[in-house]
């Protein structure tokens, strides 16, 4: 009865979905708030805004240090989202179909930095490219994002990966394919809802990450989070809104893709 | 079958290289020097230990990340638990309608989130002003750079944390289960807390654990929304750092933050029975 809609008291229910509509409107509302207010007029986010303008859109990008940051971003992402899945989608196939022991002790290692703190992660990796003088560079925004990313695209390989009947590819081997020829024409597409999920969220993680790209900018190279990170220590200027209604409306359109090819993968 | 098996256990090998290498090269062995610094800066010894737990500063950031960690867990099992046992309730559409908000919020930028919190609590900011103009207040709240703000800030973070493992273990539960204490006598309220809530304890466990081990490590949010006062760990370990290059005292706050966490980490992997990769086993 309390897990049936029907047959809960009118009293319980209409609380319960007044509590609800709340905690759902607390959970969305700032990110509307943020995005409204990169349009208002007030250098002091004063809300309603006593007038609608793009001028900090104007200011946002007629400022090379917010381009080249953004322009940082889109290849750090773009980069560790390519290396990230490249190096999940072997280890999958080996987790998934291997009968080796210790199988899962591998699984918990590569989800290791999912569980130890962002911060530990930066610090640590902050302080061996600090002595091998790589700080500041690509190389160094890229690896320390690939790391944080692996296990989310190792879990959203793995995932789908173990939906698959392998001995579909067996059979393709069986009629003559090659392993390879097999698993690139069967078993790939298939699971590639999987690997563009896993190509995606680490995207996002990279494009949304603070903590490790603080440490590894340099005045001459840094991200989007970091120009922001930076900005807002010394003000609130809406010029941050404009950044974050950009973030904000990538990580909605990555979110739209995915959910678009999770239900393309369901419809088969 | 028995002849390819050799060679298949090299295969594995072959896949399973390039990740173990990079994740040794760049996740292991940063890891293993930062902590081997704890015992090795200035001169080699647990001196940078003795310190610790002789400054009471150390002893304040230690308490404070308990106290936001617990509190913060506190707060998002108490916001978190009506959404999801609603979400379970509805219709499906809304149901899917209310994850979709939670995954937005997930998925959307940190830091944008935090200043949109920092905007709103600020002392001219749209809440103070509302309790203001409605009377209930007369002078703005202080909401930011302290504690207040801080707790706001991680624990609007961390329901979706809270609500995804509990709506799903939830809607795992079967209707008739209750329905059953409920022909067998039992008050609505007896059912709530002897029946639902008992079943409803894998789902909030290992969402409190993974939230309280979240905030025991979060740096941003603090860092932007707290006072100087209500320092943390996280924001210890880089203070260390950055302001007094003291690689020895951030590398033993470090150790410490990482044995907390992996120690409540492997508490959570009891929990959860299930492996991801070894269920599979049925070839």
């Amino acid at each position: 009865m309390l897990l049936s809609h029907g047959s809960l008291g009118w009293k319980l229910k209409s609380s319960l979905y007044v509590i609800t509509g709340v905690i759902a409107a607390f959970l969305a509302l700032p990110i509307f708030f943020i995005m409204a207010l990169s349009f208002g007029s007030s250098q002091w986010l004063v809300f309603p805004p006593p007038s609608w303008t793009l001028k900090w859109y104007e200011r946002f990008f007629d400022n090379p240090q917010w381009i080249e940051s953004a322009w940082t971003s889109l290849q750090v992402a773009s980069l560790t989202s390519i290396i990230a899945t490249l190096l999940a989608i072997p280890a999958s196939f080996a987790l998934v179909r291997g009968k080796f022991r210790g199988r899962d002790y591998l699984y918990t290692f590569f989800t290791l930095p999912m569980v130890v703190p962002v911060v530990i992660i930066a610090v640590a990796v902050y302080g061996t490219f600090l002595n091998l003088g790589l700080t500041g560079t690509l190389f160094a925004f890229v690896t320390s994002h690939v790391i944080i990313a692996l296990p989310f695209a190792i879990i959203s390989i793995i995932n789908s990966l173990r939906l698959f009947d392998k001995s579909i590819e067996d059979a393709a081997v069986i009629c003559g394919a090659h392993r390879i020829q097999a698993i690139l024409k069967v078993t790939f597409p298939v699971i590639k809802p999987g690997v563009i999920s896993a190509a995606l969220f680490s995207f996002l993680v990279s494009w949304d990450e603070v903590v490790i790209s603080v440490m590894m900018a340099s005045p001459n190279l840094q991200t989007l989070p970091v120009k922001m990170w930076s900005t807002l220590r010394q003000d609130l200027t809406p010029v941050i809104a404009v950044a974050s209604t950009l973030l904000i409306l990538l990580s909605l359109f990555i979110m739209i893709i995915a959910s678009f090819v999770r239900k393309q993968s369901n419809h088969r | 079958m028995l002849i390819i098996s050799s060679r298949k256990k090299w295969n594995n090998i072959t896949l399973l290289f390039p990740i173990i290498l990079f994740l040794f090269l760049f996740f292991l062995m940063p890891l293993a020097s930062l902590l081997l610094r704890s015992l090795t800066e200035p001169t080699f010894g647990l001196q940078n230990y003795a310190q610790l737990l002789a400054t009471s500063t150390y002893m304040q950031v230690l308490f404070n990340t308990f106290l936001v960690g617990t509190l913060v867990t506190v707060i998002s099992l108490l916001i978190g638990f009506p959404l999801s046992w609603c979400i379970t309730l509805m219709p499906k559409g809304w149901g899917r309608f209310l994850i979709s908000i939670i995954l937005l919020s997930m998925w959307t930028s940190l830091l944008a989130r935090t200043y949109s919190w920092l905007v709103l609590l600020q002392s001219s900011g749209i809440i103070n002003k509302t309790l203001m103009a409605i009377g209930i207040i007369d002078q703005p709240l202080e909401m930011v750079h302290n504690l207040t703000g801080v707790i706001i800030g991680m624990s609007y973070i961390m329901v979706p944390f809270i609500v995804l493992p509990l709506q799903a273990c939830m809607s795992a539960i079967d209707p008739m289960v209750l329905q059953a204490a409920s022909i067998c006598g039992a008050s609505a309220r007896t059912v709530f807390f002897r029946v639902f809530l008992p079943l409803c304890k894998p789902g909030l466990f290992s969402g409190a654990l993974m939230v309280f081990v979240m905030s025991l490590g979060y740096y941003v949010t603090p860092a932007l929304l707290g006072g100087v006062s209500d320092m943390m760990l996280p924001e210890f370990i880089v203070q260390q750092i950055q302001n007094f290059l003291n690689w020895g005292m951030a590398s033993a706050s470090a150790v410490f933050l990482i044995l907390i966490t992996l120690v409540l980490f492997y508490l959570y992997l009891k929990v959860q029975t299930d492996s991801p990769v070894s269920s599979n086993t049925g070839a």
